[in-house]
C-alpha cells in the first residue's frame, strides 16, 4: 500500500514475497529495485525514550558501499529480510544527493559528459546532516533526484522513525562525516565485468539510456572512479561482502545486528517508559506525585450543562447516536477552552458603522491538530467547528499484545510538523479522548518533540485525566506541555482484556489494561463502533 | 511552567485589553445579565467579527462560534437535577439529568443567523419565529408575524436576536411570548452584542428574565446603531 506521500510500507513479510517472485540473484539478472528510499514497517516501534522522555539510543546506522551495480542495494534487503520481525527500517540511497546542477552542468549530464562518480558530485554535507538527524530519532527531509531530468527536484521526501537506517551508495563509505555516523561499515565487492553487465542491462531498461552513452560513460568516469575512490573506501569497512552468493555473510551481517540491538534493549529496557508501571495497583490510593494541583490541569469550569453531558456520556445506556452528538458538544467546548493556551496580540480594526475597535488576534501563524487514533478522532469534528480550516495529522498508537507497551504503528503528520523551520513555530494540539497509563500521550508527545516542536507549544486536549494514572510521569518528563481536560477521574484499575487469536497471539490469551473509574468505557468503540 | 526563553518574542497567552471588559461600558450589570468570560481568545472571535474587512464566510465561522458559546451558557440557566447512572466500566455515577423542555424563538431576520448554532448544541430543538418591523406611522415596534411550537408555555424559551441597540423589538417580541403563556423568567434573551442603553431599558422592564450577552459595547450613534458593534449583522451574514 502507498500512503499520500509515497512512500511504500509493508511488512516484511510482503516484502519477501515480493522478492521471491523476482527472479533470484545470479550474475546475468541483477535483483533491482526501482524504489531505493524506503521506509520498511514491521510490527511497530516501541518506545525509544526514557521515562524523563529524553531518547535512550540512536537509531542503528549502517553504511553500504560497493561499485556501482555491485548489488548494494540488494545486499541491504537481503539485511532487512534476515533480521526479520524488527521495527521500522529506513533505506537511504546516496541517489537522493546528487547535486542541484546549474545550466551547464545540466546541458552535459544530457550529454552523459558530466562525472557522476566523482565524490564532488555528491552533496555529502547535505547527505550527512540528514543522516545525522535519522540517527537521532529526527525527521529528515531528504532530496528527491531525478534521473530523467538529471536534477534534483523541488519536492522532498519526508522521513521519519526508523530504529535501522541502511545508507547505501558508491561513495557511502568515502566520506569521513559519513563514516562518523556508521555502527557498521560493509562493502560489497564484485567482479568488473559483471558489474558493467548489470549496469548496462539497468541503465538501458530503467534510466532509458543507449548502450553507446553508457559504455562511453563507463569508460570515462564509473572505471576510473571504482578504482580510485570507491575500492580505496573498502579499507574502512568493517566487513566485506561478496557481490554474488553472499547468503552467508549476509547471515552473519544479519546476526551481528540483532546480536548489537539486544544488548542495547537489554541495557535500556528497565529505562524505557512504561508509565502503568508506576500506577499503584491498590485502586483509589493517591500517590503523592498525583496530588491534582501539581499536575497543572487546565479544567474545564465546572457548570450544570457540562456535569450533564458527562452524565450522558458516562452511562452505559446512553445511545450511540446521543453519545456522537454529546461527544461533538464536549470537545467543542475543551478546544474553545484550550486556545488560551495560545499567544493573542493587540489589534485594531474599523467597523462597518465607521469607528474603531479595539481588539485582539491570534498570534500563532501555523496551528495544527493531531488526533491519536483511534479514539481521538472523537474529538476532531469539535476542533473542526472552532478553528476553521485548520490540517490535522494522525497517530495511530496501539498496545503491544504481550507487554501493554505503546507501539507506533503510523505516522501521518500535518505539513507544519514535518518540517523543522515551521515545526519550531508551530502550535499543536494533540487530540486523544483519555488520559489514563499515558503510554500514548507520551509517545506522541516525544514524536512532536523530536520534530522540533517547542514543548509550550504543545496542547493536548482530552475528556478525561486519570488523577493516578500516567499523567504525573507525563507531566514531570514534558512540564511544558499543557493538558486541558473537562474531567479528572480518581481511579485507574486493572481490568482484563479479551485476546483475539490471531497474529502473535495463537492461543487468544487475554492481557490486562488499566481502565478508568468511573470512566466513560471504551471511547473509540463507543463513538465509531 | 511556562518555560519561555530569553528574548521570546510571543506575547504570553493572556488578554491583551483586560480594562476593555464588559463593566467599563454598564457598571455595575443589572443582577439578570450574564456574559461570556472576557478571555483574549473571545476577544479574538469579536474582532474579527467586527471588523469590515472580514470575509463573510468568516464572519459565518466566528460568528458561530460565538452563538455556540451564549447558547452554552444560556443552557447553564436551565434546571438540572440528580441522576444516577452506570458506566460501562460498572461504576456507579452521581451526576445530573437535563431537566425541562426547550424551544428557540428568533426574532427575524438577524436572529435566524442563531438558529444553527442553536441546533448544534441543542439537536432538534424546536424553533419558532417572530417577525417585529418599525411601524412606519407611530415609529414603534409592531408584531408583523409569529409562529411558535403549540405547547410554548410549557417550555423555556431562549430568544435570539444577534444585536440588542434600543432594545425596541426584543421588549416587543417578549410582549408577544407572555402573551402566549411563557412566564417572564422562563425566557433567556441571547445575544451577541449590547448597548448598555438598550440593556438597562430591558432590564428594567423585564427585570427577571435572564440575558446572555457576549459584549456590552460603548453605546449607540445618533441613527441607534451600536458602536463600535460590527454593522448590520443580518447583511453581513446573508447579502454582502
Amino acid at each position: 500500500m502507498s500512503n499520500d506521500f509515497g512512500e511504500v510500507l509493508f511488512s516484511p513479510e510482503s516484502s519477501s514475497r515480493h522478492e521471491l517472485q523476482a527472479p533470484p540473484l545470479s550474475p546475468s539478472i541483477p535483483a533491482l529495485q526501482p524504489k531505493k528510499n524506503t521506509v520498511l514497517v514491521s510490527h511497530g516501534r516501541p518506545p525509544w525514550y526514557a521515562e524523563d522522555g529524553q531518547r535512550i539510543s540512536d537509531a542503528f546506522v549502517i553504511g553500504v558501499a560497493g561499485g556501482s551495480a555491485s548489488g548494494k542495494t540488494h545486499v541491504a534487503r537481503q539485511i532487512v529480510r534476515k533480521l526479520g520481525s524488527i521495527p521500522t527500517v529506513i533505506i537511504l540511497s546516496q541517489d537522493s544527493f546528487y547535486k542541484f546542477h546549474n545550466e551547464e552542468e545540466l546541458a552535459l549530464a544530457h550529454a552523459n559528459q558530466l562525472d557522476f562518480d566523482h565524490p564532488d558530485a555528491i552533496d555529502m554535507t547535505m547527505f550527512a546532516a540528514c543522516l545525522a538527524d535519522l540517527k537521532a530519532c529526527r525527521q529528515s527531509n531528504i532530496p528527491v533526484y531525478s534521473f530523467a531530468q538529471h536534477q534534483r527536484l523541488e519536492e522532498t521526501k519526508y522521513l521519519y522513525g526508523a530504529t535501522i537506517i541502511i545508507a547505501e551508495g558508491i561513495m557511502a563509505l568515502t566520506d569521513p562525516r559519513l563514516r562518523a555516523l556508521y555502527d557498521l561499515k560493509v562493502f560489497v565487492q564484485c567482479d568488473s565485468d559483471l558489474m558493467l553487465a548489470r549496469r548496462i542491462k539497468r541503465d538501458v531498461k530503467e534510466r532509458g539510456r543507449d548502450v553507446n552513452g553508457i559504455l562511453d560513460q563507463y569508460l570515462r568516469h564509473v572505471k576510473p572512479s571504482y578504482d580510485n575512490f570507491v575500492l580505496p573506501s573498502s579499507t574502512y569497512a568493517d566487513i566485506i561482502v561478496p557481490g554474488s552468493n553472499n547468503d552467508v555473510a549476509i547471515d552473519l551481517i544479519s546476526t551481528h545486528i540483532r546480536k548489537q540491538l539486544l544488548e542495547r534493549s537489554n541495557k535500556l529496557r528497565q529505562k524505557i517508559a512504561v508509565p502503568h508501571k508506576y500506577i499503584s495497583s491498590h485502586s483509589g490510593s493517591s500517590t503523592p506525585e498525583s496530588i491534582l494541583e501539581d499536575l497543572d490541569l487546565t479544567i474545564l469550569k465546572s457548570t450544570p450543562q457540562l456535569e450533564g453531558i458527562y452524565t450522558i456520556l458516562r452511562d452505559i445506556t446512553t445511545s450511540r447516536q446521543d453519545f456522537i452528538f454529546f461527544t461533538d458538544r464536549l470537545s467543542t467546548l475543551l478546544v474553545e477552552h484550550a486556545l488560551q493556551h495560545l499567544p493573542f496580540v493587540p489589534k485594531t480594526v474599523t467597523t462597518p458603522v465607521g469607528v474603531e475597535a479595539h481588539g485582539t488576534k491570534m498570534n500563532a501563524q501555523y496551528v495544527c491538530g493531531v488526533s491519536i487514533l483511534r479514539s481521538g478522532g472523537a474529538l476532531e469534528r469539535g476542533f473542526r467547528r472552532v478553528i476553521n480550516d485548520v490540517p490535522i495529522g494522525s497517530l495511530l498508537i496501539q498496545s503491544e499484545n504481550k507487554s501493554g507497551e505503546a507501539m507506533l504503528l503510523h505516522v501521518m503528520l500535518p505539513y507544519y510538523v514535518r518540517y523543522r523551520h515551521l515545526a519550531e513555530d508551530a502550535y499543536v494540539f494533540l487530540l486523544d479522548a483519555q488520559i489514563g497509563t499515558a503510554a500514548a500521550a507520551f509517545m506522541a508527545v516525544r514524536i512532536l518533540l523530536d520534530h522540533g516542536v517547542k514543548e509550550d507549544h504543545i496542547i493536548f486536549i482530552t475528556f478525561i485525566v486519570a488523577r493516578g494514572g500516567g499523567v504525573s510521569v507525563l507531566k514531570r518528563a514534558f512540564p511544558g506541555v499543557k493538558i486541558v481536560c473537562g474531567a479528572v477521574d480518581d481511579e485507574m484499575q486493572e481490568g482484563w482484556l479479551e485476546g483475539y487469536k490471531g497474529e502473535g497471539n495463537p492461543e487468544g490469551k487475554g492481557r490486562t489494561v488499566w481502565v478508568m473509574k468511573p470512566g466513560m468505557g471504551q471511547i473509540g468503540d463507543r463513538y465509531y463502533i | 511552567m511556562t518555560s519561555t526563553t530569553a528574548g521570546d518574542p510571543l506575547a504570553p497567552p493572556k488578554p491583551a485589553h483586560s480594562v476593555n471588559s464588559n463593566l467599563a461600558h454598564l457598571n455595575p450589570l443589572p443582577p439578570s445579565v450574564f456574559t461570556l468570560p472576557q478571555t483574549a481568545q473571545l476577544e479574538a472571535l469579536y474582532t474579527i467579527i467586527r471588523d469590515k474587512e472580514t470575509s463573510r464566510g468568516d464572519f459565518l465561522f466566528y460568528s458561530d462560534r460565538i452563538i455556540r458559546l451564549l447558547v452554552e451558557e444560556g443552557l447553564n440557566h436551565l434546571p438540572v437535577v440528580a441522576r444516577t447512572i452506570e458506566t460501562p466500566t460498572g461504576a456507579v455515577y452521581n451526576g445530573v439529568g437535563f431537566e425541562g423542555k426547550i424551544c428557540g424563538v428568533s426574532i427575524l431576520r438577524a436572529g435566524e443567523a442563531m438558529e444553527a448554532g442553536l441546533r448544534e448544541v441543542c439537536r432538534s430543538v424546536r424553533i419558532g419565529k417572530i417577525l417585529i418591523q418599525r411601524d412606519e406611522e407611530t415609529t414603534l415596534p409592531k408584531l408583523f408575524y409569529s409562529k411558535f411550537p403549540q405547547d410554548i408555555a410549557s417550555r423555556y424559551v431562549l430568544l435570539l436576536d444577534p444585536m440588542l441597540a434600543t432594545g425596541g423589538s426584543a421588549i416587543k417580541a417578549v410582549e408577544v411570548l407572555m402573551e402566549h403563556g411563557v412566564p417572564e423568567e422562563r425566557i433567556i434573551f441571547i445575544n451577541l452584542i449590547a448597548a448598555p442603553e438598550g440593556l438597562k431599558t430591558f432590564c428594567t422592564r423585564f427585570p427577571s428574565l435572564k440575558v446572555i450577552t457576549g459584549w456590552i459595547d460603548e453605546g449607540l450613534n445618533d441613527k441607534a446603531y451600536i458602536i463600535p458593534g460590527l454593522g448590520d449583522f443580518g447583511e453581513r451574514r446573508y447579502c454582502t
